[in-house]
């Protein structure tokens, strides 16, 4: 390693566009996802199949948490948090395959996640309670929280960016570290505990991006309480 | 550090994709097809639900009919059983009836065949006496079976009326008399001596045998009679017996 971890370094050039080892897994990603459901919807059937029955479990699950969390119709909704939910959660698990840093250990994937989240919040909270409804969450309780209620738009964004990215890319570095020091073996306990912490940040991006459109959906007021952590997780 | 606005824009642009075809190939099919099972098993269930309705209102039916059943044999039985208290009681009367007549009947019977009973043992008593006393007179000597009975005939006869004594023996014609045996001539003579000296002028006899009279005479005629024998004494012993006992019976 010469150069710095944390800077990508394109792999090749579509014309001006450089191209980066996340964007390349990413694709990969993408494309073993697309089979995936390109696969499982050619044998949808109303008698499931095991692999039908588990897709349906995740998909109920993903519907159950946002209608616990948004208080409505998950239907809207499924697609990206579920989408997000389940990007993130291959993506973590592609340290798996040798060689292969997960994108989500590259920042600028973490902020892509962050700011498309954002973008459908905003765009949640517009559609559910009209442009002026929406920015008028802004202002509560009074005018003078509207820099407040701006920063907090931002910071909480900025936190899910550094909480992934800081998980995710700790996980890489240790069990890079730990195999260049101690050898082979050694680093598979903390890759099943890498499997873990990568589901477990998959889990709390999908569920703080459900709290966050839910607080826009709703307003911040009437979010439900239980559906809003007191603290979040790190 | 520093971001990399490329990759951050592609993999935005890739996650907005993502979004899209799991959306269209996976979320969407897969719940499509969760929806349609709840729906069937939501049919299903409705219809279960409607069956088991259709079922309870089947069984309300039922029991209404079942109710109404029970009061209407209830009605019956107590219709039937009204009218066979009221036949009962009818019958019970009729039978009451008939049995007070049957019993007044038999009543009515025994006392006849009782009387008739006490009538026939009366007659046999009576006809037993006078049979046992015809068998004891039968054993007096036979002169008294005559001499003793002549002046008794000559006082009956004497105690007429006149004009009943008078056709005695009237116009000559001889006076029937009767005797338990053959007369001889002194009987005869005596007799007829008697008999004149009572109605007061001569007297012939016609004398018939009629061993019944046991002892005594008697004499007759269309309109009269004196009777003075045992047989005319048990005779009117035993019609006096006997109208005693329906007297007292």
């Amino acid at each position: 390693m010469t150069g710095s971890p944390l800077v990508l370094e394109p792999l090749f050039m579509l014309g001006p566009v450089p191209v980066t080892r996340p964007v390349v897994t990413t694709w990969a990603i993408m494309v073993l996802l697309a089979l995936f459901a390109f696969y499982l919807r050619g044998r949808l059937s109303r008698e499931p199949g095991k692999l039908q029955s588990a897709a349906e479990l995740v998909v109920e699950a993903i519907d159950h948490q946002v209608s616990e969390v948004v208080q409505r119709d998950p239907a809207p909704y499924r697609a990206l948090v579920g989408t997000v939910f389940l990007f993130i959660l291959v993506a973590n698990w592609s340290s798996l395959v040798p060689g292969n840093e997960p994108p989500t250990a590259a920042l600028e994937t973490d902020a892509a996640l962050a700011l498309v989240v954002l973008a459908a919040t905003v765009w949640f909270g517009i559609r559910a309670q009209g442009l002026r409804g929406y920015f008028a969450t802004f202002a509560q309780p009074s005018w003078a929280m509207i820099p407040l209620n701006l920063i907090e738009q931002i910071t909480r964004a900025f936190s899910m960016i550094v909480r992934l990215f800081g998980n995710i890319m700790s996980g890489v570095f240790v069990i890079g570290i730990v195999l260049s020091l101690a050898g082979l073996l050694v680093p598979i306990p903390l890759m099943a505990l890498d499997l873990l912490t990568g589901a477990v940040q998959a889990y709390i991006f999908a569920i703080l991006s459900c709290v966050f459109i839910g607080a826009a959906v709703n307003g911040e007021e009437s979010t439900p309480p239980k559906a809003r952590p007191e603290r979040e997780p790190t | 550090m520093r971001i990399d606005w490329w990759t951050l824009g592609l993999q935005a642009i890739n996650l907005l994709v993502l979004v899209w075809i799991l959306s269209r190939f996976l979320f969407r099919p897969i719940a499509r097809i969760v929806a349609e099972r709840q729906a069937a098993a939501d049919r299903i269930l409705e219809e279960a639900r409607a069956a088991k309705d259709k079922a309870e209102a089947a069984g309300q039916e039922a029991k209404l009919a079942a109710d109404e059943a029970a009061a209407a044999r209830s009605g019956m039985i107590a219709a039937a059983t009204r009218e066979a208290d009221k036949e009962k009681e009818t019958l019970l009367a009729a039978a009451r009836a008939e049995a007070g007549r049957l019993r007044d009947m038999a009543h009515k019977e025994a006392e006849r065949i009782r009387a008739d009973e006490a009538a026939r043992a009366g007659d046999w008593a009576s006809r037993l006496a006078v049979d046992i006393a015809a068998r004891l007179f039968e054993r007096l000597p036979q002169d008294a079976r005559i001499a003793g009975f002549i002046d008794g005939l000559a006082d009956g006869l004497r105690q007429l009326p006149e004009n009943t004594r008078g056709e005695f023996g009237a116009d000559g014609e001889a006076i029937a008399l009767k005797a338990p045996r053959a007369l001889s001539a002194e009987e005869e003579g005596a007799i007829r001596t008697a008999l004149s000296k009572a109605l007061g002028r001569d007297a012939t006899l016609a004398v018939t045998v009629d061993p019944g009279l046991i002892a005594g005479l008697e004499i007759e005629t269309r309109h009269a009679a004196v009777h003075n024998s045992f047989r005319n004494d048990l005779d009117r012993i035993a019609a006096t017996l006997t109208r005693d006992r329906n007297g007292n019976g």
